[in-house]
């Protein structure tokens, strides 16, 4: 479990040329709960809500001001994840990865693309 | 002197002694109670969060049972209606306060090192999608492209409406509940209640190709019932649901 929510940092290889296709990583890292936990679990062993529910519910990635792709999750998301995803070069703006958890809050990364010659 | 006169002596002798006995007797109670004879007690419930190892219900009552004057008369685990375990602790409510109880019991740790914490507020945060969310979804397609416009072939007749409760009954209330209000037996354990399906009730046809799509292929915790259940049982169900009222 991650101890607190850290700032969401993303990498992107260091030289990109005009219609690549290019990895894109993002790590973000944020505790993820189903919220349940077992109890007695000598006689009848149960599940039973245990701590509050956490998870990443919605990932959005914009290519400039264009809405290129939508990651939408469920508490099965792991803590601390890291997401992998192709885009293609097609100009010179900024990505931007945008995190929402369940609570409605939300925290963004941005990198710039820059073609090299 | 009159025999009436020697028996008011006599009267106000008793009395005395009496009134002298009394206090005597109210101190000695006091004292044998502990002083709890004049205590205020009171039980107050707390919802706990963080019992999640074997051993952190008992290291909860005890930790809190020694540090405050106080006792822990239940420790409800997994009936309470909302979930959450449910802690009812007796306390003199002159000397302790529900806040200092709370305080106490975020401050305990439970042996692997967890703390407690009361819960506040709903059982299950899950927040309003935001309209950037909401942006998202419609940009990329809200709705899955296999929800077809169907309407129902079956005509809802009390003959349908009764096959429909008795699939209802056998697959869907352990969720869904009795009266489709979400909150069945197994509803607990699953991260997302399942949906309060009297919001179906009295519905016209436009949503018989949803319910038939989401009834068929399922979604998250909810299994694709389409390979358990027949397509007309699924319009008897379909059929049933509708008649679902809101629970009082």
């Amino acid at each position: 479990m991650a101890a607190r929510i850290k700032p969401p940092r993303m990498r992107i290889p260091r030289k990109i040329k005009k219609d690549d296709i290019f990895k894109v990583k993002v790590r973000f890292e944020h505790p993820s709960f189903t919220g349940l936990g077992m109890v007695d679990t000598e006689t009848m062993p149960t599940f039973n809500r245990a701590v509050p529910v956490t998870f990443i519910r919605n990932m959005l990635v914009y290519y400039g001001e264009e809405l290129v792709t939508r990651f939408s999750m469920t508490s099965a998301i792991a803590d601390d994840p890291m997401f992998t995803f192709k885009l293609k070069a097609v100009r010179e703006e900024p990505v931007t990865v945008a995190f929402i958890n369940n609570e409605g809050e939300r925290w963004e990364v941005s990198a710039d693309i820059k073609f090299t010659a | 002197m009159s025999s009436y006169d020697n028996l008011s002596t006599k009267l106000a002798g008793y009395m005395r002694r009496v009134f002298l006995v009394l206090p005597l007797l109210f101190v000695l109670a006091i004292a044998a109670t502990g002083g709890n004879a004049l205590a205020a007690l009171t039980v107050e419930k707390f919802e706990i969060e963080g019992l999640i190892s074997p051993a952190s219900p008992k290291a909860l009552s005890e930790a809190l049972e020694k540090q405050l004057q106080v006792k822990v008369v239940d420790l409800n685990l997994k009936n309470s209606s909302s979930g959450w375990p449910l802690l009812s602790v007796e306390f003199d409510s002159d000397q302790l306060t529900r806040d200092v109880i709370e305080q106490t019991i975020a401050s305990i740790e439970d042996p692997a090192g967890h703390t407690y914490r009361v819960h506040q507020g709903p059982a299950v945060i899950s927040a309003p999608f935001t309209d950037e969310e909401k942006a998202a979804m419609a940009a990329l397609g809200p709705a899955p492209p296999n929800v077809q416009a169907l309407t129902n072939p079956i005509e809802s007749t009390g003959a349908s409406i009764a096959r429909g409760k008795e699939h209802y009954d056998k697959y869907c209330t352990t969720c869904h509940g009795l009266q489709g209000d979400g909150n069945g037996p197994a509803a607990h354990g699953i991260t997302i209640f399942p949906r309060q399906l009297w919001v179906w009730n009295n519905t016209d046809s436009s949503v018989d190709g949803y319910l038939f799509w989401m009834i068929t292929e399922g979604r998250s915790d909810m299994p694709p019932w389409g390979v358990i259940l027949l397509e007309n049982q699924r319009w008897d169900v379909i059929n049933y649901i509708k008649t679902l009222t809101k629970p009082e």
